[in-house]
């Protein structure tokens, strides 16, 4: 195509001169290489040396070994191995039933009497429920079995320990609980390397009323920030 | 005899380097420098400012003539973080551990910010400038988070210095700190060869080698890196005396610093301080190398962009959105 536009190639064609032709072809043919290898090879130039950070990790399909770090945690207390596999294998989370103040429940919770003024001041007052939407409102009973008042109990009937009330959540908050298996919700606890342990939904969010509270930050941005 | 006296009279006494050949410049400057400290070391014992001080002029003046970190060999490492302790516990009263971990073989660290789940609270900025040992006077933060309208993408619109409660509705938040870029431009710019890309990807500063020109923070286009204009100035009950030798250790004035990915930390396995203090899970940190990794699932499975990403400066910080 190039040829067309060649004010040369104009010119000679109507000479039929087979030799002056193939000259001015020979010009624009270096012409247009020498464009082509100043194009191509400012691109190259680009991206010369070592490749980018998105190839470099796209060819990376070896697990690392967290042996090669010096200094790995010891397990972390009071946490459980979590009933589902991600894919870098079994993960651990944190506890719930040690952090809820008068676990178990049953203590209370069972056949015998208890006086009014016991009621008054172990009762569940501090509770506020703010879950679900406002037109289905979630109750006691949505998540916490009637009968076995130390356990949870899905939609489904089945009763779920406390430690692992994720399988709870995951129920309506499928997609974050498929996030925080995988790692794009929620948080690692302390480090990168090594077993994986991870906060449990209730380690941030208060189960009663879940979404994150309105305050003032912690700190102010530095005034000669730009 | 005094021993520090004695160190002094056999400066390098099994010391490899004095077995090399002493017939460059840094020798000749070394000798002749031993030879007026010799005399400076007396003056000073004669003004009875005590050995303490004869042994931090030595420890300085060992200091002035070390090496570029790169070139230093892991004994030389050693002797200067040994060194710089020591100067730390004689001239502050302070007991700090200065690490020099070189990069870890099989990591390449990367970071993912939430924009959709981060709410503005700072936690991180506060966590970092207490680990970092960041300069309380000027109130110099690594980390920026600007308050954003929704539909709008870029900090340049947003509001840097928001103060009040938050989160506002409508409204999201994004952090803004250095990228560490895979083809970092500031490392182009320094004249001194005083900033590089480590092999984990981690850009860093050698704070003895730069001379303050600050090129570099006209070359990085995030604004990531921070100049010590005056002293820095930290309560001495608040010093992370966990340090590294690229990372947080005492900087001074002049020198310029930057985010570092809490390398004192990253390196021994454990989260920089802002992932591990952010209340809310917005930030992902890990090593991008390694296919099981939270940073690969979140670069695989969400929606991920980089900030000035046409600038071709290879950001290894993603922000992604649920």
């Amino acid at each position: 195509m190039y040829r067309i536009f060649s004010r040369a190639c104009l010119k000679d064609i109507p000479t039929t001169n087979g030799a002056v032709m193939k000259k001015t072809f020979t010009i624009v043919d270096l012409l247009v290489l020498l464009a082509a290898v100043l194009v191509l090879g400012y691109s190259s130039m680009a991206f010369s040396g070592e490749p980018g950070v998105t190839e470099k990790y796209k060819n990376a399909k070896v697990p690392f070994d967290a042996a090669a770090v010096d200094v790995i945690q010891d397990l972390p207390k009071n946490t459980v191995t979590v009933r589902q596999r991600y894919r870098g294998g079994l993960f651990r989370t944190e506890t719930r039933k040690d952090k809820i103040a008068r676990f178990k429940c049953s203590q209370c919770h069972n056949d015998k009497p208890v006086t009014v003024h016991q009621a008054a001041e172990i009762a569940h007052g501090r509770v506020v429920l703010d879950h679900g939407s406002t037109e289905k409102p979630l109750d006691c009973y949505t998540c916490h079995d009637r009968e076995d008042r130390d356990q949870l109990v899905t939609e489904g009937g089945q009763r779920v320990d406390m430690d692992h009330s994720y399988q709870l959540c995951g129920q309506c908050h499928f997609r974050q609980k498929k996030d925080w298996v995988g790692g794009a919700h929620g948080k690692r606890i302390g480090y990168w390397a090594g077993a994986r342990v991870v906060k449990t939904c209730a380690s941030c969010h208060d189960p009663h009323s879940p979404h994150f509270k309105k305050r003032w930050p912690v700190t102010y941005s530095s005034p000669n920030a730009k | 005899m005094d021993p520090h006296e004695k160190k002094i009279c056999q400066p390098s006494g099994g010391c490899p380097s004095s077995e090399r050949a002493g017939c460059g410049r840094r020798d000749f400057l070394k000798a002749a420098g031993k030879a007026a400290l010799l005399g400076g070391a007396a003056m000073v014992t004669g003004c009875s400012a005590g050995p303490a001080s004869g042994e931090a002029m030595k420890l300085r003046w060992k200091e002035y003539f070390k090496k570029h970190y790169r070139l230093m060999t892991q004994e030389e490492k050693e002797e200067t973080v040994a060194r710089l302790e020591r100067l730390a516990k004689l001239k502050k009263g302070l007991d700090v551990q200065i690490g020099s971990e070189a990069s870890i073989e099989g990591v390449l660290f990367g970071y993912a910010f939430n924009v959709s789940r981060c709410e503005g609270y700072m936690e991180c900025v506060a966590a970092c400038v207490r680990e970092n040992n960041l300069d309380r006077k000027s109130n110099t933060q690594y980390i920026r988070i600007f308050e954003l309208e929704h539909g709008q993408m870029s900090p340049e619109v947003g509001d840097g210095k928001f103060f009040h409660e938050v989160p506002v509705p409508d409204h999201f938040y994004m952090g803004v700190q250095c990228f560490h870029c895979d083809n970092p431009p500031c490392v182009k710019a320094c004249p001194t060869g005083a900033t590089w890309k480590e092999p984990d990807g981690i850009v860093v500063v050698d704070y003895d080698w730069c001379i303050g020109c600050r090129y570099c923070i006209a070359a990085c286009p995030y604004y990531g890196r921070r100049f010590n204009w005056g002293e820095p100035v930290v309560p001495k009950a608040e010093i992370t005396k966990k340090q590294h030798y690229l990372g947080n250790r005492l900087r001074h004035r002049g020198q310029m610093e930057k985010c570092t990915f809490c390398i004192q930390r990253s390196r021994n396995g454990r989260l920089p301080a802002c992932a591990q203090a952010c209340p809310t899970g917005a930030r992902v940190f890990g090593n991008l190398l390694d296919p099981d990794s939270e940073i690969r699932f979140v670069l695989q499975n969400k929606k991920v962009y980089r900030f000035k990403e046409d600038l071709g400066t290879d950001p290894k910080f993603w922000y992604f959105i649920d």
